[in-house]
């Protein structure tokens, strides 16, 4: 819901549309917003085009830095309550924005990115004037970096969905603009996708959508203004599991039926200079610490949820000295796949639902640990071939998922 | 009966190919360049392409992104004598990829993987 719009140069109709959602971010905004204009104007200068800012009623002068950054495109502000936080609810403004606006190509990034080059407008808005009706990045990335999509929603997606869509809570997307419509009526809207969920849940309502799916070579990482990539995990974890959970109960028909995976198509591979991510550290020791710590405090939950079988695979790797750990793929594919069942079967009990969801955080880091371990003597590439066989584990595990999920 | 095309540019290799995939119940057509490939699925639709990478006179990456620009649910299989053009991020456009051998088994399972590929419309 719209609850403050602020249209200076009154637009009423625009063809592109560059977005930013934000709350806070006074100290970035202005220079993203004047680094788009340039890439507006460089690669579309007979388009009409407005950058929308949907913001969380920030209080440090987002409003401000944002319509008083230099640039010559037009501006939309558009604010949610005060009251109202998360991303979702920034992006639940910008589909009813798009389709008033009549838009044909939009165009999301964060505000906070800080090596965003105007480029990055054409290598985003480009594929859906090729084709393509969503469109993620894919940036060059460090092993460690996003372990949260290389081991839990990279396999989880492609197995379910079918596509191989490396990046799909990238945080960036374009899209065709009547998707909009599609969004505003898709199923498994909650407070999850409201946050950081949504990421997940626009690439997963449009997989589901059948529509061309592209990814688009961004050939850099995607840097921020530094984060500890572990931070605020707890929270990121639980959306990103609640929206894969919830759109399995809201999908069941569609990816009962998908057998295996497909390619995605790729955009910008000619001529690509490559750059090398930044080198992410994780530090192990603690991490399984933690996978330890998460029996002390889980352990009857975990007998409850998980298959017998399944929860002896577990105690063998609790049993085993930090020198020697691994967390089997399998393993973990048949852990996460009971919990789903299991998170069905509770049913509209979202106090179940989340305690279980907070409990598949140590076994997370588990994994983790156990996929640091594997690659650490890995190039980049090799890491990802590792991690494209763990998808490939995921995909043969899928009949257990099958089997298990609740009629 | 599926139908797959094999292009490659050494005779061995079809023939091992064409040999062993018929065998296993398929019907086999090969092409030895990349020469007019587009026109040639276009008009013997194949149901599998198994592309050689390194040819004389043609890029099996190349070949493989004009493909999915034309074809783009084709199932595609890169075959290749060395693993280093993973490094190539054009590969990703492959369904599977297999490192040549005269032992056809995994090439097996993933023509069959790539076959029973299923995404509702």
């Amino acid at each position: 819901m719209i609850h403050l719009e602020e249209n200076p140069q009154n637009v009423t109709e625009a063809e592109l549309v560059v977005a930013f959602p934000t709350f806070d971010e006074a100290a970035s905004i202005g220079r993203a917003v004047e680094i788009v204009g340039q890439g507006l104007q460089e690669a579309f200068p007979d388009r009409q085009a407005v950058i929308i800012n949907c913001d969380n009623h920030s209080l440090d002068g987002t409003r401000d830095a944002f319509l008083q950054a230099a640039t010559p495109v037009p501006r939309i502000y558009l604010s949610t309550e005060p009251s109202q936080r998360g991303k979702g609810a920034n992006l639940r403004m910008l589909f009813q924005k798009v389709l008033d606006l009549k838009a044909e190509v939009v165009v999301v990034l964060e505000a906070d990115i800080s090596n965003l080059s105007p480029s990055w407008v054409r290598l985003f808005a480009e594929p859906i004037q090729k084709g393509a009706a969503y469109v993620t990045p894919f940036y060059m990335r460090h092993k460690y970096e996003n372990t949260l999509t290389s081991c839990l929603v990279y396999p989880m997606s492609r197995c379910l969905y079918g596509r191989r869509v490396r990046q799909l809570d990238a945080g960036d997307c374009a899209f065709r603009g009547d998707l909009a419509a599609t969004f505003l009526d898709a199923p498994a809207w909650g407070d999850a996708v409201e946050a950081t969920g949504i990421d997940v849940w626009m690439g997963t309502v449009a997989l589901v959508s059948r529509v061309p799916v592209w990814q688009t070579f961004i050939g850099m990482p995607k840097e921020h203004r530094m984060k500890d990539p572990f931070a605020q995990l707890s929270v990121r974890f639980r959306q990103a599991v609640t929206t894969l959970f919830d759109l399995m109960g809201a999908y069941e028909d569609f990816w009962r039926r998908v057998k295996w995976s497909k390619p995605t198509a790729l955009f910008n591979l000619d001529g690509q200079e490559v750059e090398s991510p930044p080198i992410v550290e994780v530090n192990t020791s603690r991490l399984h610490q933690r996978f330890h710590e998460g029996f002390q405090e889980f352990e009857g939950l975990w007998r409850e949820v998980f298959d017998p079988m399944v929860f002896n695979k577990l105690d063998e790797i609790r049993s085993m000295s930090f020198e020697q750990f691994t967390f089997p793929t399998h393993t973990w594919a048949t852990l996460l796949f009971d919990a789903a069942a299991a998170y069905r079967r509770m049913g509209e009990d979202g106090e179940a639902r989340s305690a279980l969801v907070d409990s598949l955080l140590p076994l997370y880091l588990g994994k983790v640990v156990s996929y640091v371990k594997r690659t650490e003597r890995m190039s980049i590439q090799q890491a990802e071939e590792h991690v494209e066989g763990m998808c490939a584990v995921f995909e043969e595990s899928k009949p257990y998922l099958l089997e298990k999920w609740p009629h | 009966m599926a139908k797959i095309l094999v292009v490659d540019d050494e005779e061995h290799i079809r023939l091992l190919y064409s040999e062993e995939l018929r065998e296993a119940g398929y019907e086999v057509i090969t092409a030895d360049s990349g020469y007019k490939l587009l026109e040639r699925i276009e008009e013997e639709k194949p149901d599998l392409v198994i592309l050689d990478i390194k040819m004389v006179d043609y890029d099996g990456l190349d070949l493989l992104q004009d493909i999915r620009g034309r074809f783009y649910d084709l199932p595609v299989i890169l075959a290749t004598a060395y693993d280093t053009f993973k490094e190539d991020a054009k590969s990703i456009a492959a369904d599977y990829y297999v490192v040549k051998s005269f032992d056809l088994t995994e090439l097996k399972k993933k023509i069959a993987m790539a076959l029973e590929t299923h995404l509702p419309e």
